[in-house]
């Protein structure tokens, strides 16, 4: 395949995603910027880190006094569910290059998780081209952060609605899963668990934990199906 | 926060997120999987899916400032899941679902 044509590829997949990114980014850039972070602070954060979760996150706590262990603890705990997106992706990884692989693992979000997710299980679908939808991604998150930084306080967005486009993103994901029977009995458990962990006081690790669940509910029902 | 707390913050973070965006895929990438293994990968992307979208919808004080702040979300959500099903368009819903929760937020 031409370059040009991949990249056009990445684009048009990363695109949702990036303007989502400008939508939290400016918002979490203000925060950053209220604790005192510099614009190449955020956009080093951003292009490393690059976490939403947790580069908003780290603001409020620190605003609120937190011990910095407390805080690197608490965004480390949420951040675990990326463990689930690695290995969801390992399947597709089995002939690519330690560099390449690495490149893509390092740089994978939610958004960018769910994008090329859909797009592996379409088929058609590579490592080049999905690392570069989590470049485009990242760009655009840490262009964003830098330029909220550089903003302030002078703007403001409404953060809960700007977040909805991401909440939009994943329930289109979610939609376009296949509607087998294992697949809505797994997303049903997910979803009742997270609703129940969150309930308990367990919000941090609650996406890891109710994803687990409907995994295991999942294995579950396939091994009283066989039977 | 100064420079060095900024560096512990950074550093600490990033290095638990490498691991957890890493370890998994090289431990498990070209090695012949067990068949329950294999299912269970293939069950991440719904159940991570439904996870993002719960945990964006509820929390525990999602009625805490009265009943229609908690539940504008999940309308507007149930506006995205039509939208989702008619377009199959990431941008799409990601325009309604921003539009719609703001125009709720009106009334």
């Amino acid at each position: 395949m031409q370059k040009k044509d991949a990249i056009i590829q990445a684009l048009k997949v990363a695109l949702p995603v990036m303007f989502g990114y400008v939508g939290i980014g400016i918002p979490c850039g203000i925060m950053e910027h209220q604790i005192g972070m510099n614009a190449f602070m955020a956009f080093v954060m951003s292009m490393t880190f690059y976490s939403g979760a947790g580069q908003f996150m780290i603001p409020s706590m620190w605003l609120a006094s937190t011990p910095l262990a407390s805080i690197i603890a608490s965004v480390s705990f949420v951040n675990t569910r990326q463990l689930l997106y690695s290995a969801a992706f390992s399947p597709y990884f089995e002939k690519v290059a330690k560099r390449l692989t690495f490149l893509f693992s390092a740089t994978v979000t939610d958004e960018s998780f769910g994008v090329n997710m859909a797009k592996y299980q379409e088929g058609d679908w590579g490592a080049g081209r999905a690392t570069l939808v989590n470049l485009f991604s990242m760009t655009s998150w840490g262009v964003s952060n830098a330029l909220g930084v550089l903003i302030g306080s002078a703007l403001s967005i409404p953060t809960a609605i700007a977040a909805f486009a991401m909440t939009s993103i994943f329930i289109c994901l979610l939609m376009g899963q296949k509607a087998s029977l294992e697949n809505i009995f797994v997303a049903a458990v997910a979803f009742v668990a997270v609703c129940i962990f969150k309930a308990i006081g367990l919000s941090g690790p609650a996406i890891l934990l109710g994803a687990l669940c409907g995994v295991f509910a999942g294995l579950i029902l396939l091994a009283v199906k066989q039977r | 926060m100064s420079l060095t707390e900024f560096l512990i913050v950074w550093l600490s973070c990033l290095a638990t997120m490498l691991a957890c965006r890493c370890i998994p895929i090289f431990i498990l990438k070209g090695r012949d999987l067990p068949e329950s293994l294999r299912n269970a990968l293939n069950l991440i992307p719904p159940a991570a899916f439904a996870a993002l979208v719960a945990n964006d919808l509820f929390s525990p004080t999602m009625f805490s400032t009265g009943i229609w702040p908690g539940i504008i979300p999940v309308v507007a959500a149930l506006v995205v899941v039509i939208v989702a099903k008619t377009t199959k368009s990431l941008i799409w819903c990601a325009i309604t679902g921003v539009v719609t929760y703001a125009l709720l937020t009106l009334i």
